[in-house]
């Protein structure tokens, strides 16, 4: 009953928004990968087990201490950042002499640690988060019932997504951080602090990552795996759109979300690899990227 | 050489002061001992054949070679214990032989991304009245300026940061004579406003214009130094140790 | 010096072997998801509830020995027959229990068959394991896609709600979920009216849903499992399809997965199960004990499967004496099963562990006056009802 285009427009636009809704979370993830990959240059494979963290840490901080979802999205950031940051001083910061097939397997290493170790404590039925009370409910487009919460999702990614694309390419701070991505030694040499940055620049990237856990813990289902099914996909966006491009995450990661959503109606069994299909392709064309500067 | 360094021993301690500068890449040691002082208000430089170690140097004393040993005093404290950011915080500036211009940043980015480590910079509008092509582009990404101009953004970002004491690292390599002309003329004021400058130069006419003294390194090591009122007397000991 | 150490080692193993003839020893393999999807449904809590089995049982005063080992199939059939397999060559394993995810069952049932050895399988859904697949030495005991299908499916009809549309996961298991539940929907007299096939497994089933609303059905069935079941369901709740009117009827459902939706988000839902903690005094105080072992959790209808067979088991052990195959399927297939947990039930010749099912309808947060209070009892099933009849499936056994 959904043949090729017997859709009508407003089914369309309906499917359209859900895209949107689902591109959020991948340009939120991917963005972060992209900060992180451009600065230390390296693939950080625990960025889906943080995503993890961000929602469980907005679990835990509602159900032991009861800070709600607002206080959740600010403070999670700051916490599982304060991780990455102590990860990265610990740990990746001893690999950079080394090649990135280190960096790349100690991130996937920890990446199953941290699943293993919230699969030991909290199972993996997964855990019920609420959604707000300020956003429960819905609106009715028209074309289709657009929970209050989806809505909040799209704003918010896109919100972040500007900022953190302002900071980095319109701040003197960026230009720091720019700077530093494509020369370190001499970023250095005018007296900045360049492994201080690098260290905060990971906490940040994996900010983002626990702030897009925050916003997807209403909706998905809070558990340890959430991160690993969502992952792959990400990284799959980053390529697409160009290792360490911020626009290109941000532009790819909405732009597959819609993509995807439009193969869910066209062709539902298909949309689980449209978005590799689609690598696969911009590999073969434009081996950088959709976004990258070929080197 | 012995004797040379002897001249150099003023009453007052010089402003930077170089003994026995060591240097490696991995394992490849390529400064074997290197001596040179520079007084305050000077303009030295470095002279010798490529390869010598005159960039390698440069690094040494700015701490972006890892691998390094002997003394770099600077201003009565002794930098070589110290990473790069120290170092340039404790007042010494470097524009370095490949320019390093950021291509990810803007003219104007690249202008003021070093930042203030001391009182008493040029202010961004003297930088901009010295190096007026700049004014034009600030808004251009940063290699998109010709060499001349790349070459003028990377002094010109250094002299805002208040460090008085500047390593130029072949800063008319390549470019066309009338720039190297007024790349000359900046130096010349940039040494009237009070600068000190160490200059690595292989074209020595240019170094003539503006230097007092001339070390010269082959080798690894400083060889020779040449106050530059008596160059015209060595001039063919000098095209010897050039090679020229 | 090489002689004399051969020569005890010889000595040893005569001792050995003859204190095991004084003993009969058992070994029981739990094999199941210990990490994924499904390993709050199955996991350590089987092995908790094998456990329990062989206390009640009083093992040790019979005189028999009991080991209990447990190993992750990660839910893949390939991991789970080299487990199986090494399991009988070199660990000395008799039994396999529990085993979910139908693909790895299904490949631990061919191991089984080739062994000779026997199969108690209480977390799958296939009902192929009692079907064309079924073997002599294979027991499906807690339920399977046929009762899922028939319980919910039949009630939701009867219910008036006869128009259906499926959100199915794209693989085996989904599909067989699907065919099954559409052939009770169509016997009970509804309609199939579409289906949408979902990656698996998924996260994000929005766009799915709005297909299934805009379909106008009565009922959107959930032909998966687990967290895209739990997903489905919350995101129904989300886009105001379940307060528009469209019913959902989950397929597979487990106590685990309404824990995880939380009572707002899951009451109303219609489900099948083989067992409830909360059904009568033996249930409560059995289901007590397993909570204690289990950080509070209650038991699903899988872990209650696992202590049901393992205990008869150990009676047909008790009773023939031995560990012969051929004996010991005898017995349990011509003895009932009792115990406080499943109470009574018989083993058919295909294999089938016959009992009763019920149907549940989840209750409403106000309805519930604690943790873990979900259920309410809407019906029991008789097993006759409940499971595939017996000519139906095809098994080679039944003549
Ligand atoms: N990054 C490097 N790794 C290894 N060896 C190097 C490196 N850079 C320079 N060298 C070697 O160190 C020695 C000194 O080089 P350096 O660049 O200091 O010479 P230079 O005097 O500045 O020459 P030029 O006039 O060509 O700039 C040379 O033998 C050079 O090959
Ligand atoms: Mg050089």
């Amino acid at each position: 009953m959904f043949e090729l285009l017997g859709i009508p427009p407003q089914a369309l636009f309906g499917q359209l928004l859900l895209g949107l809704i689902n591109g959020s979370f991948y340009a939120l993830l991917s963005l972060g990968l992209a900060v992180i990959f451009g600065l230390l240059n390296i693939i950080n494979f625990s960025h889906g087990a943080q995503y993890m963290m961000g929602a469980f840490v907005a679990w835990m901080l509602m159900t032991y201490a009861g800070i709600n979802y607002w206080w959740a999205l600010l403070l999670v950031p700051i916490i599982v950042g304060a991780s990455g940051v102590v990860i990265e001083r610990l740990m990746i910061s001893r690999l950079y002499h080394l090649d990135h097939l280190y960096g790349l397997l100690l991130t996937f290493g920890l990446a199953l640690i941290i699943q293993g170790l919230f699969r030991n404590r909290f199972g993996v039925s997964g855990l019920p988060y609420a959604i707000p009370a300020e956003l429960t409910g819905a609106q009715n487009l028209g074309f289709m019932f657009l929970p209050n919460y989806r809505g909040w999702v799209v704003v918010a990614s896109v919100v972040v997504c500007f900022g953190t694309w302002f900071a980095i390419e319109r701040t003197r701070l960026g230009a720091c951080l720019r700077a530093a991505t494509e020369n370190p030694t001499l970023v250095g040499a005018f007296g900045i602090n360049v492994p201080r940055m690098i260290t905060l620049t990971y906490g940040f990237g994996v900010g983002l990552a626990a702030f897009a856990g925050v916003l997807a813990a209403p909706i998905y289902s809070v558990n340890p795996n959430m991160g690993a099914d969502l992952i792959i996909v990400v990284f799959a966006v980053v390529v697409i759109g160009g290792m360490g491009s911020i626009l290109g995450a941000i532009v790819t990661g909405f732009g597959l979300g819609i993509v995807e959503g439009l193969t869910k109606v066209f062709y539902p069994e298909g949309s689980a690899v449209v978005i590799f299909v689609i690598m696969a392709l911009v590999l073969l064309v434009k081996p950088a990227g959709l976004f990258g500067r070929t080197a | 050489m012995s004797e040379a360094m002897a001249m150099t021993e003023p009453a007052t301690a010089p402003f930077l002061s170089v003994r026995d500068l060591e240097g490696w890449y991995d394992e490849s040691h390529v400064l074997h001992g290197v001596d040179f002082d520079v007084n305050a208000g000077e303009v030295v430089t470095l002279l010798g054949r490529n390869g010598a170690g005159k960039t390698t140097t440069l690094r040494a004393i700015m701490g972006t070679l890892a691998k390094r040993r002997g003394s770099v005093r600077f201003n009565g404290r002794e930098l070589i214990d110290l990473p790069p950011r120290a170092i340039a915080r404790a007042g010494i500036a470097f524009c370095p032989e490949e320019r390093g211009i950021f291509s990810s940043l803007s003219v104007e980015e690249n202008l003021m991304l070093p930042p203030t480590v001391s009182q008493g910079g040029l202010s961004r509008e003297d930088v901009l009245a010295m190096f007026p092509n700049l004014k034009e582009r600030l808004s251009s990404q940063g290699t998109k300026l010709s060499g001349g101009e790349q070459q003028m953004l990377a002094i010109a970002r250094i002299l805002r940061t208040g460090a008085k004491f500047l390593l130029l690292d072949e800063p008319t390599e390549g470019l066309a004579p009338v720039i190297v002309q007024q790349i000359g003329r900046t130096l010349s004021e940039l040494k009237s406003r009070g600068f000190t400058i160490v200059l690595v130069e292989q074209n020595f006419r240019f170094a003539a214009s503006i230097a007092d003294r001339h070390y010269v390194v082959e080798q690894g090591r400083v060889i020779d130094m040449i106050p530059n009122e008596e160059l015209e007397a060595n001039i063919g000991k000098l095209h010897a140790y050039l090679g020229v | 010096m090489k002689l004399k150490t051969l020569a005890l080692a010889a000595l040893a193993t005569t001792l050995m072997a003859g204190s095991a003839m004084a003993q009969t020893a058992i070994k029981i393999g739990v094999l199941n998801d210990r990490s994924g999807t499904y390993a709050d449904l199955s996991g350590e809590g089987s092995v908790v509830a094998a456990r329990m089995a062989v206390e009640d049982f009083g093992a040790a005063d019979k005189g028999i020995d009991v080991e209990i080992v447990s190993a992750d199939h990660q839910n893949k059939p390939d991991v789970a027959s080299n487990i199986a397999r090494q399991w009988y060559d070199q660990d000395g394993v008799d039994v396999i229990v529990d085993v979910p995810t139908s693909s790895a069952a299904l490949a631990v049932n061919e191991i089984n068959r080739e062994k000779g050895k026997i199969f108690l399988n209480s977390g799958a859904a296939s009902t192929d394991l009692t079907g064309t697949a079924c073997a002599p030495g294979t027991i499906h005991w807690t339920y399977d896609t046929y009762a899922l299908a028939n319980g919910t499916g039949k009630a939701m009809v009867d219910a008036g709600y006869k128009d259906w549309f499926f959100l199915t996961a794209d693989y085996a298991f989904g599909h067989s979920l699907e065919e099954n539940t559409t052939k009770v929907v169509t016997e009970s007299g509804g309609t199939v009216v579409g289906s949408v096939r979902h990656p698996f497994p998924g996260t994000d089933f929005s766009s799915f849903l709005l297909q299934a609303q805009s379909s106008g059905a009565d009922v959107i069935g959930l032909a998966n499992a687990g967290g895209d079941t739990v997903n489905s369901i919350k995101q129904a709740s989300e886009f105001g399809i379940t307060q528009s009117g469209q019913a959902l009827a989950g397929l597979l459902i487990f106590i685990t997965d309404v824990h995880a939706l939380g009572l707002e988000t899951a009451q109303g839902l219609v489900l099948t199960e083989a067992f409830y903690w909360d059904l009568n005094d033996d249930t409560r105080a059995w289901s007590e004990r397993f909570s204690a072992e289990m950080g509070g959790s209650k038991p699903t209808m899988v872990h209650a499967g696992v202590y049901s067979s393992v205990l008869h088991y150990l009676n047909a052990v008790e009773a023939t004496g031995g560990k012969d195959t051929e004996a010991l399927m005898a017995w349990m297939k011509e003895n009932p099963s009792e115990d406080p947990v499943m109470g009574t039930g018989t083993v058919r010749a295909d294999g089938r562990h016959m009992h009763d099912m019920y149907l549940f309808q989840v209750k409403t947060p106000a309805e519930s006056t604690g943790p873990w209070d979900y259920y309410k009892l809407l019906a029991t099933i008789p097993a006759e009802e409940a499971f595939r009849p017996l000519e139906e499936g095809g098994c080679p056994l039944v003549e």
